[in-house]
């Protein structure tokens, strides 16, 4: 049970995407990359709004394109739902007029929630007898998720979903998102370039630099290459830790910022932070800007310290040393 | 408080000439929206020679339209006699000839005005409502036309407004015929070549100038209402 772009080459306008790759269709993907460099249009591909140029698509051993073959799926009859990143709420209708549409073209075969019960769980049930101008961006995005939800698609494809939420917001439609996945098993596909959000939600990972899908695969192996550090802005340079590491939180992983983290030499003790690991270093790189990256191999798995050259000094920190990273809770 | 100002000569102008604009609005709805709609696609073949056969009654003189349609559809022609024989259909001289002649003129003004309102959609609502597994006929009827409504209701109401007036394709293809065929400028016209009647001409000219206005303000009217609900 994949999803499986081979070969797929799109144009648009003069932007061109290629990929090739292959996700297990489970759990939740994050298509991760900088603005511009081809995450939406890779998802309107999936959902059959981009016509293929070369390659073929296929869906649980379905095929949805393929040019060779001049198959091709189109959008309404794929099952693949698509939540816009500007929601795209139907003018002319209610919330609930929105919703229905959704519930009315839905295969009497799948099973999904029923409007008012996801209206409440996104918090919206107060609104659904009003006409969508009157609507916030923010509950626009939940109106637009929860009809998506309600027409209970094979796989669901989300651009920027966060875009439009304050961060208290943002962290409950994180864990909406994942409980969501899980109940309904429906595989997802979400689009962000926060770095917070892709380590809290990915099984999966899709990076995306340039219109070229540069590294796929697991997230822990994929948010560890170089090629993943390299799409990120330097303040963001860091390590995933997956969520048991630092115990209980209901997430999939976190992200840990080189600059947050502490590095010692010998053990710390009476000190405030929560969390210490001990490891030994599995890399130095000096950056551009004069300061040391340091890499840590832990129990938990990889950690990375930004320090001054003076500290490296100061330490005697080298490849194989045994040291300790220390970082504060609230820096998790 | 119309009867108790309009004789019943000029009652009964008046009805046929709503008569007649009302049908030829029923008419030529359908088949407005239809060119409208494959007017506003993007490129594909034929559609320059559509859109001539479209807007040709805006440019081609009335008297040519109703003569045209004499042609087509009088009792000589091979349609016309057909129609005739197989359902009783006479189209010249009656008042559903009458239509059939405003139809054809308003026609280019309601494809304009639908036209209008389909370019004016938002198509990535369309893109929305097929990932909802919306088909093409499925996304017209439930996102298409109920987004252009405005522009189809103002396309109809200017279309019947237009309609009361017009005289040279009417008077070629269904001729004067009181009671039947006789709309306002038809009376008008009549009023105003015999001797004497000038006073009966200028009431008409009055009635048809209010019905005029009354339709435009009335399109406009629907039109602003009709927006304002469909504003996201």
């Amino acid at each position: 049970m994949t999803l499986s772009l081979r070969g797929v080459v799109v144009r648009k306008g003069g932007f061109t995407l290629s990929a090739d790759f292959e996700i297990p269709a489970e759990g939740v993907t994050v298509v991760f990359g900088p603005s511009g460099s081809g995450k939406s249009t890779l998802l309107s591909t999936i959902a059959g709004l981009c016509k293929l140029e070369a390659g073929r698509i296929e869906f649980k051993n379905r095929v949805l394109e393929n040019v060779a073959t001049r198959v091709r799926t189109p959008a309404h009859d794929r099952g693949i739902g698509l939540v816009f990143q500007d929601a795209r709420l139907f003018p002319h209708l209610t919330v609930k007029g929105n919703l229905e549409y959704a519930e009315r073209r839905r295969p009497a075969a799948r099973n999904a929630p029923i409007a008012v019960e996801i209206a409440r769980r996104l918090e919206f049930d107060h609104l659904l007898s009003r006409p969508v101008r009157n609507l916030s961006g923010g509950e626009r995005g939940r109106v637009a998720l929860a009809r998506a939800i309600v027409s209970a698609p094979e796989l669901l494809l989300l651009d920027e979903p966060f875009a439009a939420l304050d961060s208290r917001r943002r962290r409950d439609y994180l864990t909406l998102l994942r409980d969501l996945s899980r109940e309904q098993g429906v595989p997802m596909m979400v689009v962000t370039h926060h770095i917070d959000d892709a380590a809290e939600l990915a099984n999966h990972v899709v990076a995306v630099r340039g219109g070229q899908v540069v590294g796929h695969g697991a997230a822990a192996d994929v948010m560890a290459t170089a090629d993943f550090a390299s799409m990120l802005d330097r303040r963001d340079l860091g390590a995933r830790l997956p969520a048991s590491a630092i115990g209980g939180r209901n997430a999939e992983g976190v992200w840990v910022r080189a600059d947050s983290v502490l590095l010692a030499s010998e053990e710390p003790r009476g000190i405030s932070a929560r969390h210490i690991w001990k490891g030994a270093v599995a890399g130095i790189a000096h950056e551009p800007d004069g300061s040391v990256l340091v890499s840590l191999a832990t129990e938990a798995g990889y950690i990375s310290s930004r320090i001054t050259p003076e500290a490296l000094a100061d330490l005697r920190l080298e490849v194989g040393a045994t040291a300790w990273a220390v970082v504060k809770a609230h820096a998790l | 408080m119309v009867r108790a100002m309009l004789s019943a000569e000029e009652l009964q102008i008046l009805s046929t000439s709503l008569g007649v604009a009302g049908r030829a609005v029923l008419f030529s709805l359908p088949v407005a929206i239809a060119f409208a709609w494959a007017l506003s696609r993007p490129r594909f073949p034929g559609k320059a020679v559509l859109d001539t056969i479209a807007h040709l009654p805006l440019v081609l003189p009335p008297v040519l339209v109703g003569y045209l349609l004499l042609l087509g559809l009088g009792v000589q022609s091979p349609i016309g006699a057909w129609l005739k024989s197989s359902f009783g259909i006479q189209l010249a001289l009656t008042r559903e000839g009458a239509a059939v002649a405003t139809a054809v003129m308003a026609f280019p003004l309601m494809v304009r005005a639908i036209r209008l309102s389909f370019e004016a959609t938002e198509p990535g609502l369309f893109e929305a409502a097929s990932v909802l597994r919306a088909g093409p006929w499925d996304r017209f009827w439930s996102m298409t036309l109920p987004l252009a409504w405005p522009g189809v209701l103002a396309g109809a109401v200017t279309a019947f407004a237009a309609g009361l007036g017009e005289f040279g394709a009417v008077i070629t293809f269904a001729s004067n015929v009181e009671g039947e065929t006789q709309t306002l400028p038809l009376a008008i016209n009549a009023a105003l070549n015999s001797p004497g009647r000038d006073d009966e001409a200028f009431r008409l000219a009055s009635i048809s100038l209010v019905a005029a206005i009354v339709g435009l303000v009335l399109a406009e009217a629907l039109q602003r209402w009709a927006r304002r609900r469909l504003e996201a």
